[in-house]
């Protein structure tokens, strides 16, 4: 699959949506806050929405390019798409919605069978009921399905699990992860669920006010952020100010406050001095009693100062000279018996401390 | 009832179903354009088709009678390519009650579009749909109660049209009276009796098209 938008410009409310980005990995996801113009950009690829400036190419076929005047219509571009609002048809029954879009004739793609995808999705239950009967998880694997059964060549999905809850939210990604894998079709995925992204998305472009402020895999864009607003996006639990102290041949040394920290020098600029130290929650490690030996670089005395639980896992926030946030299974936190005031070791290793340039404060 | 009585309020419920089924088709076309698309000289043509509403009926009937007459530009067209007459013949009823029941129509099938969220039209689209499937599988079925209830309304209107129907069609017995022109001279007559049969009926018919017009509304909200 390769995606290519150019030169895309469309003035939308309080800012303009521009994009210069080519997709080749097989889901994608399109990452940022709401109001960032995601299903805007969705809606120019589907050509649902008309740009003042664009040229957009699926597979080496040319869909829009305003400056030729091509204009591919709608129903001629075969990309499925699935909206936030799923948009069921409510007079047809859940048969008539999933046929609603079928190829009759055509090369059959084996893959993408009306049984496979009943199958798949596990809808043969519901299929001779009427849409407006449907729970919220369901009508999201009808609205799938259909969209799957019009055999597009591109996926557009728009935030497909916002409106479900916690619960029902796990037990639909596994659906989309068998989507992913069973028909192997392209997918771009609207989203500002870093969990999402992470279970499903192999590449993310991270959109924040109509401009792309980041493209990569979604391992390299969630280790390294390419500046703050990505990583205050992404969600990253510590930010620090800080200042490097030494640079050594691979390992930087980097003062936050009183505390002194240990990095891997990757990508550094030269004059670096003020930084933004940023430690994912995850990666802090937890230590009680007496510190035995580790490969951990940092090793910061701390206490803690809360512990509250966080979903699936336990939020334990620590001083350490600065506020450190950890993220540690239940069952880790009851056999470390932590509560508020008592001490501990974090360890964080250096590669998991991530350095972004700050500019200096200005006066 | 007479056997004349029965005739004419044949007649008139006659001239009304036909006027109704002629305007249906460009009437939802008209109001499809109007609830879904911006265009230049739009707000023109709502004002033009709103007109009749407003209008005393006399002057609608008037401004048909100068263009359907023979000498008037569309009657003296009609008359020299067809060779048929429009003023003063059964035509210029289902004219009349056509022109005046439009609107109706037209307004009330636009907001019954306009309830359709056109998100739905849009994925009919991605699903490949062209626009006619969309709006005849779309549109069309999800609107269809909105529509049944202006097509009932143009007819109930057209039932009791009588200020153009009289100045285009004239009330020539047996050719162009219907049950309002017709109550209108008996009374000139002084014949009030006969004159309360035909306003019975009338009366009747009209609460037939508007209860269930009523009815079909209050179960779309459902």
């Amino acid at each position: 699959m390769s995606l290519l938008l150019k030169n895309i410009s469309l003035p939308l409310a309080p800012f303009t949506l521009e994009a210069d980005v080519e997709i080749h990995r097989r889901v994608t996801a399109i990452f940022g806050p709401s109001g960032a113009g995601k299903t805007s950009l969705l809606e120019l690829v589907a050509g649902l929405r008309r740009a003042k400036t664009a040229f957009i190419q699926l597979d080496g076929r040319v869909l829009t390019d305003v400056a030729q005047g091509v204009f591919v219509p709608v129903r001629q571009r075969g990309i499925g798409y699935v909206p936030q609002e799923l948009a069921l048809f409510p007079h047809l029954s859940v048969r008539q919605n999933l046929l609603y879009g079928r190829k009759s004739g055509g090369e059959p793609n084996r893959l993408f069978t009306f049984e496979r995808i009943v199958e798949v999705l596990e809808i043969q239950p519901l299929i001779h009921r009427s849409v407006t009967e449907l729970s919220g998880g369901e009508k999201q694997r009808v609205a799938l399905a259909r969209a799957l059964l019009a055999s597009p060549r591109l996926l557009l999905l728009d935030e497909p699990l916002a409106s479900l809850d916690h619960k029902l939210k796990r037990r639909i990604i596994p659906y989309l992860a068998s989507v992913r894998e069973e028909f192997r079709i392209p997918m771009l995925y609207v989203t500002h669920d870093r969990f999402e992204t992470l279970a499903l998305a192999d590449e993310m472009v991270v959109l924040v006010s109509g401009k792309i402020e980041q493209t990569g895999s979604v391992r390299v864009v969630f280790s390294r952020p390419a500046n703050l607003a990505v990583a205050g996006l992404l969600a990253v639990e510590t930010i620090q100010p800080g200042r490097v102290v030494k640079v050594t041949d691979e390992l930087v040394t980097v003062a936050v406050g009183p505390t002194v920290l240990t990095a891997v020098a990757q990508n550094l600029p030269a004059n670096m001095g003020e930084v933004h130290v940023c430690i994912r929650a995850e990666d802090v490690i937890l230590l009680k009693g007496e510190g035995s030996q580790s490969s951990a670089r940092n090793h910061l005395p701390a206490v803690v100062q809360s512990v509250a639980s966080d979903g699936p896992l336990m939020r334990v926030e620590l001083d350490c000279g600065f506020p450190l946030i950890a993220l540690l299974t239940k069952q880790a936190c009851e056999e470390l018996a932590l509560k508020p005031g008592d001490p501990v070791v974090a360890l964080v290793k250096a590669p998991h401390i991530h350095l972004i340039p700050r500019e200096a404060p200005r006066h | 009832m007479t056997a004349a009585e029965w005739q004419i309020a044949a007649f008139t419920v006659e001239m009304a179903v036909l006027s109704t089924a002629l305007i249906l088709p460009p009437g939802l076309a008209l109001a499809w354009c109007l609830a879904r698309f911006r265009w230049r000289g739009k707000t023109l043509v709502e004002t033009f088709v709103a007109m009749p509403l407003v209008l005393p009926p006399v002057v609608t009937g008037l401004v048909l009678l100068k263009l359907f007459g023979r000498r008037g530009p569309l009657g003296h067209w009609l008359y020299s390519e067809f060779h048929f007459d429009v003023v003063f013949t059964w035509r210029a009823v289902t004219l009349a009650l056509a022109v005046m029941s439009f609107p109706l129509l037209v307004w009330t099938a636009r907001s019954a579009i306009e309830e359709v969220n056109p998100a739905l039209e849009r994925i009919a689209r991605t699903l490949g749909a062209g626009e006619w499937r969309v709006f005849f599988t779309i549109t069309l079925p999800l609107a269809k109660r909105g529509l049944l209830v202006g097509a009932l309304l143009a007819f109930a209107r057209a039932l009791g049209e009588f200020g153009a129907t009289i100045l285009v069609a004239g009330n020539i017995p047996g050719v162009t009276t219907t049950l309002s022109t017709d109550i209108y001279q008996l009374i000139q007559l002084g014949e009030d009796s006969h004159a309360w049969t035909l306003a019975g009926i009338s009366l009747s018919l009209a609460f037939a098209a508007l209860w269930s017009s009523v009815w079909l509304m209050r179960r779309k909200k459902h």
